[in-house]
């Protein structure tokens, strides 16, 4: 067991071959050292699956079963059932890739959602088939150039549009459906903790930036996630039994540009006249998601300053059964 | 019972990742702008941070390390860190100056003395010559290291310019007095009324000490020209120095006053008569040869050299001020002067940097006035200290303060008696004398995501509102918890506050909290640069990682 750090886990510990800088790697140590060591995990095949268990060499330090890449949902469905059987509670949480979820997962989530099973469904959303190299997925946003949807004389990168997958997994009427993001730790937290809260199926979609399938700098991965969120692009909401119940506020809200510039698979939108014409379509892809949330004018102080500000001795730990930090409120 | 695999798994741990690396992140400390544009070389980040603990002892200690004068300077200073600090760039400077005076007045407040910090008893023995903030400071570093002090000073009260020539307004006596005693606790000796050269002669000064400081400062107003006479340094009832007026003023002797009165200069010491004389209720004209602050002649030098802020507070007093304009004559009716005629200045300084104005003919303007003041700068007297002032520090002399140097601050004093100090006690043991003031600031604004920090109105101590009701201090200090507060303004540039913005980060788990901090581990770190990227204070860097430095170099050096 490693146990070099006494204020986390380190549920996903070091060593595992994730890119470096990866957003989901991060994203992944995040839920489970918020969740803590005494779960059972599923995942599904993917990056995840693929990084963390390479060569005989586990990286998780908590109970971890991989499924195939269709049925994470049926196994966890299992797993909670015989737990019930047992008369136990241990958590169960999923973790899958955006293929897992988006496209190959869908069914046996639906299913796994329909049946009320209590298990937490957490999707990393990196908006392509990374693992195998950078193919296109449902979940791949408009205009993206992906190696199956490669940018020419007649195409602008992937012609559809990304799949809404948080309205198709919310109108289960199910009791917690959330979006997260990297960038905003605390967050991420108040999500992770409030869905373990809940008795039921919940699901978190977590947007995860891959540097290798978004082409972008290896250092810019939080600052790539928290810009899709003050753009627009990346809504963060939170909905209960298919209600929209909290969005995180743009204290301002960012141009597309921004978030398309650092990243190397919106390059070919610069600087040719197909290109202008898809970069006004995601703008006002932008805008019309800002609306239907109201990210601009939500009753809520939670925005994307706020959620942001760092403090003196710690942004909030991990689970509450570690060593107390010297953790002291921001009183301003 | 489950049967037991044929190939048990391992920890990913035995996997090292660090071999991925170019690059590495490095934990740094970085000096911040505020410390390296303080003449006094403070450590404002360090004081700062303990004071956002509320640990003001531990933030008076660090502050009274470079600067015993915290709730003077806090007051006098016109602060040019918070002209340089970063948190500027973000909504407003943090109020660094007032968070100074507050650590100073609790001091006082809670009689906090300096003994705790003395040194083992040394014997050398060192004379200081002049009780002012450059001769304190430098008894002050010494003594707290063991070594006996003698200040020598020609007048009966100790804090030199601080005690004669700053108005009561900007500094009550009884704080410089209480801050004075703190420092003459630590055992130093004062001899007042002992001018050198008259009370007590140059040699026995060189026989009795081992070390000599001269930090005389500047008593003597630069002698000023009208009328074609050559010198006018004689006050009479109707031409004064600036100097002169403020030093009758701190004695409490009473002065009749003409209704209109005249300041000629464009310095702080013109200002502070002017405000003075707001207060004796007569009207005054300051006449002054440079620019307004803001005239975008700062790289010809022509900006007037009073602090801004000064200025204004002049103006809000009702202080009339006429800018590019010089003397021509004093206009007397017999002895009695009626006013002073001026011109346009067109040339501040000659070709040789020297003050040397060119008025323009016909330009010429009568200003009323029954007294002209003259602030128009001050000097060292060197009578008395003719051949002391000729010698080296390798004869044991050093000199410093506003004697010598450009700048006449009473910060720069402070730091000037620090760095004496220091060189006196590197060569009295005969170690070779390293300074480390005005180090370089390694962090600008542009190095630091200020999108983690939450937006805060700077606090502010409030203003009397009878300002001009006699001689009471006209800013009151920061209340207790706005000085908590305003001291969290502090961005920490540079310097880790421990966000765990690093820790929450890393996707490898590479970084490691302790409860003294963070620590890289190298064996897994891939060199993303996130911990680097998203730091907000810019502590950490991203340096070539040695180890593919030397491939890459063996790569391209032996091909």
């Amino acid at each position: 067991m490693d146990k070099r750090d006494t204020f986390r886990h380190n549920v996903l510990t070091s060593g595992h071959r994730a890119c470096s800088g990866c957003g989901e790697a991060m994203a992944a140590r995040m839920v489970t050292d918020l969740i803590g060591p005494d779960a059972i995990y599923i995942n599904a095949t993917g990056c995840l699956q693929v990084f963390t268990t390479h060569n005989q060499q586990s990286a998780w330090q908590a109970p971890w079963i991989h499924s195939v890449f269709a049925n994470a949902a049926a196994v966890a469905s299992g797993v909670e059932a015989a737990l019930r059987a047992k008369g136990k509670d241990t958590p169960v949480v999923v973790q899958a890739g955006d293929g897992g979820t988006f496209d190959i997962g869908l069914q046996c989530l639906s299913g796994m959602i329909e049946r009320g099973h209590d298990v937490l469904f957490v999707c990393y959303d990196n908006e392509a088939y990374m693992n195998t190299g950078v193919q296109r997925s449902s979940s791949t946003p408009h205009a993206v150039r992906t190696t199956t949807s490669p940018p020419g004389r007649l195409s602008q990168g992937k012609h559809h549009l990304k799949k809404d997958v948080i309205s198709i997994i919310a109108a289960h009427h199910m009791p917690y459906a959330a979006t997260a993001t990297i960038a905003y730790f605390p967050d991420l937290k108040a999500k992770v903790e409030k869905a373990m809260r809940i008795q039921g199926p919940r699901f978190l979609q977590i947007l995860s930036p891959c540097p290798l399938g978004w082409a972008h700098d290896s250092a810019l991965s939080v600052t790539v996630s928290r810009l899709a969120v003050e753009t627009g692009l990346f809504p963060l909401v939170e909905l209960e039994h298919g209600e929209l119940i909290g969005v995180m506020r743009l204290a301002e809200q960012k141009p597309v540009e921004e978030y398309l510039r650092p990243q190397g698979r919106f390059k070919h939108l610069f600087g040719t006249k197909t290109g202008a014409v898809e970069l006004r379509h995601l703008q006002a892809l932008a805008d019309a998601r800002i609306r239907r949330y109201g990210l601009l004018d939500a009753d809520t102080q939670w925005d994307t300053a706020r959620a942001m500000q760092s403090a003196r001795h710690g942004r909030g730990g991990y689970a509450s059964s570690m060593p107390a930090s010297e953790e002291v409120k921001n009183d301003a | 019972m489950m049967p037991k695999l044929d190939i048990e798994p391992g920890s990913s741990n035995a996997y090292h990742t660090g071999d991925w690396r170019t690059r590495q992140p490095v934990y740094r400390n970085k000096w911040p702008p505020c410390s390296q544009t303080c003449p006094a070389s403070e450590d404002i980040q360090a004081w700062l941070a303990l004071a956002t603990e509320r640990q003001w002892q531990a933030a008076w200690r660090k502050l009274t390390e470079r600067n015993p004068f915290p709730a003077t300077m806090g007051r006098i200073c016109y602060h040019a860190c918070e002209s340089a600090c970063n948190r500027k760039h973000l909504d407003s400077a943090v109020n660094i100056h007032a968070m100074e005076r507050y650590l100073g007045d609790m001091a006082i407040l809670r009689g906090w003395d300096h003994k705790s910090s003395r040194g083992t008893p040394q014997a050398q023995r060192v004379a200081i010559v002049g009780a002012g903030p450059a001769g304190l400071s430098c008894a002050f570093q010494l003594a707290r290291r063991g070594y006996p002090v003698t200040i020598f000073d020609a007048q009966a009260a100790p804090g030199g310019t601080l005690n004669s020539a700053i108005p009561d307004y900007r500094l009550p006596k009884s704080v410089l007095a209480k801050e004075i005693d703190a420092i003459l606790a630590l055992g130093i000796e004062l001899r007042l009324n002992s001018r050198v050269g008259k009370e007590i002669s140059e040699d026995d000064l060189r026989d009795e000490f081992d070390a000599v400081f001269l930090a005389i400062g500047t008593q003597q107003p630069r002698p000023y020209q009208y009328d074609n006479r050559p010198n006018g340094d004689k006050s009479s009832h109707s031409v004064m120095s600036g100097l002169e007026f403020l030093h009758r003023l701190n004695r409490g002797e009473p002065m009749p006053l003409p209704k209109h009165i005249a300041v000629v200069g464009g310095g702080n010491t013109a200002i502070d008569v002017a405000r003075c004389i707001r207060r004796l209720g007569a009207e005054v004209t300051v006449i002054c040869a440079q620019d307004s602050h803001g005239n975008h002649h700062r790289e010809l030098g022509t900006e007037m050299p009073a602090s801004l802020q000064e200025v204004i507070e002049a103006e809000t007093e009702g202080v009339q001020l006429i800018y590019r304009a010089g003397v021509r004559r004093l206009v007397r009716s017999g002895e009695h002067l009626s006013g002073i005629e001026i011109a346009h200045v067109d040339q501040v300084y000659d070709r040789h940097g020297n003050f040397n104005p060119v008025l323009f003919d016909g330009t010429e303007e009568f200003v009323p006035a029954g007294l002209a003041i003259f602030a128009i700068g001050q000097e060292a007297d060197w009578q008395g200290l003719e051949r002391l002032s000729q010698a080296t520090e390798s004869d044991g002399v050093w000199l410093g303060g506003d004697a010598v140097g450009k700048s006449k601050l009473a910060a720069t004093a402070v730091g000037s008696g620090y760095q004496a100090a220091m060189s006196i006690m590197a060569r009295l043991k005969g170690e070779p004398f390293v300074f480390d003031a005005h180090k370089k600031a390694q962090i600008t604004f542009r190095q630091m995501p200020l999108h983690y920090y939450p937006k805060q109105p700077r606090h502010e101590g409030e203003i009397s509102e009878q300002r001009l009701d006699g001689f009471k201090e006209v800013v009151k200090g920061l209340a207790d918890d706005d000085a908590a507060r305003e001291a969290k303004r502090c961005l920490s540039c540079g310097v880790c506050f421990r966000c765990d913005n690093c820790w929450h980060f890393c996707p490898d788990a590479a970084v490691i909290k302790t409860t003294a901090g963070y620590e890289i581990d190298y064996d897994y770190c891939k060199g993303c640069g996130i911990c680097a990227q998203e730091c907000p204070c810019g502590h950490i860097d991203m340096d070539l990682d040695p180890a593919s430095a030397r491939t890459y170099s063996a790569q391209v050096l032996d091909p």
